[in-house]
């Protein structure tokens, strides 16, 4: 045998497909491990192992294999159905007041009633929704996506296998992350198609909802990072589930608790520091300057940040998540 | 250093350097120096020996302390994806997750191998028939025996067709029925699939029957690496069972010039030529005791590691 680019296979050459398929149903009914002893005779029946002379396509595609398969696992998809009824249930959720809004704008609109029917769920508010929906996401789902292969010690099949420990961290980020920036995203597409489809003026409304759109993706990708990577770098800590879901809510919660008692006792620059460590109230400051537009938060009126601050700091935020997710995964024992 | 069929040299499958690896206080290896080349390579030693550690550093999965490893012609700790997309690993543990089917994971994990996702797909169903899973292939493997689930976590290692696999106590909670089949399943992957293999186990008295070379260690440290043959050269051993009277019937043994040992209600006659034969006959004669059983075994690694003594 050469080495890596091996070409020569001294033993079973590939068969036909047709032989294979032909052979499915008798081998069955064989003893299975038996099944194949007749790989010299060469019959057409032999079910033996056959070499792979294919392409084997590295690292990058071994990172991307485990990200898709990841993404769909936050989903529950090619799980039981049990599995899906978290993340289903929680994105239809934070879809419902976007349903709800666009289906009065339409009612509204059928009616005659103008823009003076202004809906209170616009672009810049639906984070006040969605935030506790996308915790609970989190929490329900980074403990399923990381939990489970430390839970069931299958971290050693990946680790044994094309890709490096910090790949499969990123893998699970992204897959976390792509599903929390559908979740976020979809209801303020529905609103943007329901605002814009529900106009008397579609081309008008479409240009005019068209200015909002870099601003939610803005927000959506930062909501995205930042949940996703705390909720991943906790998860990842723990097999336990109970553990890391208690801990993701508390990882949200306990800091905006602290902010808000913090703001309402002193303010100044000890409410400024709360707020900096509080992911909920930074998203809330990037969200209303990302929209240009007060969010009317008293602790983040207590903090007086600057609007341009709310973004790096999340950015630090994000990269720190991201760094003690990956360097969990390069100690732990597999 | 063997050479493929271009004349070109051939690095070995697999070189060590004055590995070590030490962990704060334990020294799991100790100083590995070794050329291995492709067949089915037993590693044997006891629980602890540092099996396990070994074959978790030609993955690439625990970087040496000190020395160096190749796998293939590749470094370990640099080219460890490049590596791994040749090597199946069967680890010693469970490691799948229940609520998923065998088709599913092991496509999946193909494809972390780097095959494309139609090949991942039809080589996940050849190699579960080969171990012989079918219809409980599309179950979740929640449901499914130890059996079934060690021939999922083979069919894990062997689905990227690799070429080597590394396979840490494959018998492992399987009962003996269980075990001989999976131990079928190792000599024919090694064998007609031309596929290296190595098998760590402790039980020498299943190494053996699959393995044509062995690697020993011990506390970290290589005690021999050599063919099974050169292993086994000795001459072998006439085992008989006597009902009571077995130390008298020993000490018989003894008296008339034989090389002997006892092993519960065993008693080890070591065999250079078939005089023992008679001398056992008279022996059981004189004593008046019943020979329930007598069988020449070839020399058993277990007795060369425990003891070197019986036949000389």
């Amino acid at each position: 045998m050469t080495g890596p680019n091996r070409a020569e296979t001294p033993a079973a050459k590939p068969q036909s497909a047709e032989s294979a398929g032909l052979a499915g149903a008798p081998a069955s009914t064989d003893a299975p491990v038996n099944a194949s002893s007749a790989a010299s005779a060469g019959s057409i029946y032999d079910l033996g192992y056959r070499r792979y002379d294919g392409v084997r396509l590295g690292r990058r595609h071994a990172v991307r294999a485990l990200y898709a398969y990841s993404l769909r696992g936050t989903f529950g998809i090619g799980r039981s159905g049990r599995a899906k009824i978290a993340p289903f249930g929680l994105a239809f959720i934070a879809l419902l007041p976007a349903l709800v809004s666009a289906g009065i704008s339409a009612l509204a609109s059928q009616a005659g009633g103008g823009p003076a029917l202004q809906s209170p769920i616009r672009y810049a508010t639906y984070l006040a929704f969605s935030a506790t929906i996308l915790i609970l996401f989190c929490a329900a789902q980074a403990p399923e996506l990381v939990g489970r292969d430390q839970r069931y010690s299958v971290l050693p099949l990946y680790f044994s296998r094309a890709l490096r420990r910090s790949d499969y961290a990123l893998a699970k980020l992204g897959a976390l992350w792509t599903a929390l920036a559908l979740v976020f995203v979809a209801p303020e597409a529905l609103i943007f198609a329901g605002r814009v489809l529900a106009a008397r003026d579609v081309p008008a409304a479409f240009t005019e909802n068209l200015a909002d759109v870099p601003a939610i993706l803005a927000i959506t990708a930062i909501v995205a990072l930042v949940m996703g990577g705390l909720s991943l770098a906790i998860a990842s800590f723990t097999p336990r589930r109970a553990y890391a879901t208690t801990t993701i809510i508390a990882g949200f919660v306990v800091p905006a608790i602290v902010a808000s008692i913090v703001a309402e006792l002193s303010g100044g620059t000890i409410a400024t520091i709360a707020v900096l460590l509080d992911p909920s109230d930074l998203l809330d400051g990037a969200n209303g300057w990302l929209f240009g537009q007060n969010p009317g938060n008293p602790v983040l009126t207590a903090a007086n940040l600057p609007g341009a601050v709310y973004v790096p700091v999340l950015g630090v935020y994000v990269l720190a998540t991201v760094a003690a997710t990956i360097r969990r995964y390069l100690r732990i024992t597999a | 250093m063997a050479h493929d069929y271009h004349g070109r040299a051939m690095p070995p499958l697999i070189s060590l350097r004055s590995l070590s690896k030490r962990y704060s206080s334990v020294t799991a290896l100790e100083d590995l120096t070794l050329d291995l080349e492709p067949g089915i390579i037993g590693l044997v030693g006891s629980n602890g020996a540092g099996k396990s550690t070994l074959l978790k550093i030609l993955l690439g999965l625990v970087a040496p302390t000190a020395g160096s490893a190749q796998v293939l012609g590749r470094d370990v700790v640099r080219e460890g994806p490049e590596i791994r997309q040749f090597v199946g690993y069967m680890p010693e543990h469970d490691a799948l997750p229940p609520d998923s089917s065998a088709t599913d994971f092991v496509a999946h994990l193909a494809q972390v191998s780097g095959l494309p996702a139609t090949a991942a797909r039809e080589r996940t169903a050849e190699v579960l028939r080969h171990v012989g899973l079918y219809e409980e292939r599309y179950r979740l493997m929640g449901g499914y025996s130890t059996g079934m689930r060690q021939r999922v976590k083979l069919a894990q290692a062997l689905v990227h067709d690799p070429s080597l696999l590394l396979l840490d106590e494959p018998t492992n909670g399987l009962d003996p029925s269980g075990r001989e089949e999976m131990l079928d399943l190792v000599r024919r992957t090694g064998r007609e699939f031309g596929i290296a293999v190595v098998v760590a186990s402790h039980l020498l008295g299943e190494i053996e029957r699959v393995c044509d070379f062995l690697v020993a260690i011990e506390g970290g440290r290589l005690l021999r690496a050599d063919s099974l043959e050169s292993f086994t050269r000795r001459t072998g051993v006439l085992a008989v069972e006597v009902e009571d009277g077995r130390d008298a019937f020993a000490a018989a043994l003894v008296q008339a010039g034989l090389q002997v040992r006892t092993d519960g209600h065993l008693v080890l006659i070591g065999l250079t030529d078939d005089r023992p034969y008679d001398l056992v006959r008279d022996a059981a004669a004189d004593l008046g005791l019943p020979l329930v059983r007598m069988e020449q075994r070839r020399h058993s690694l277990e007795d060369l590691f425990r003891d070197e003594a019986v036949a000389g």
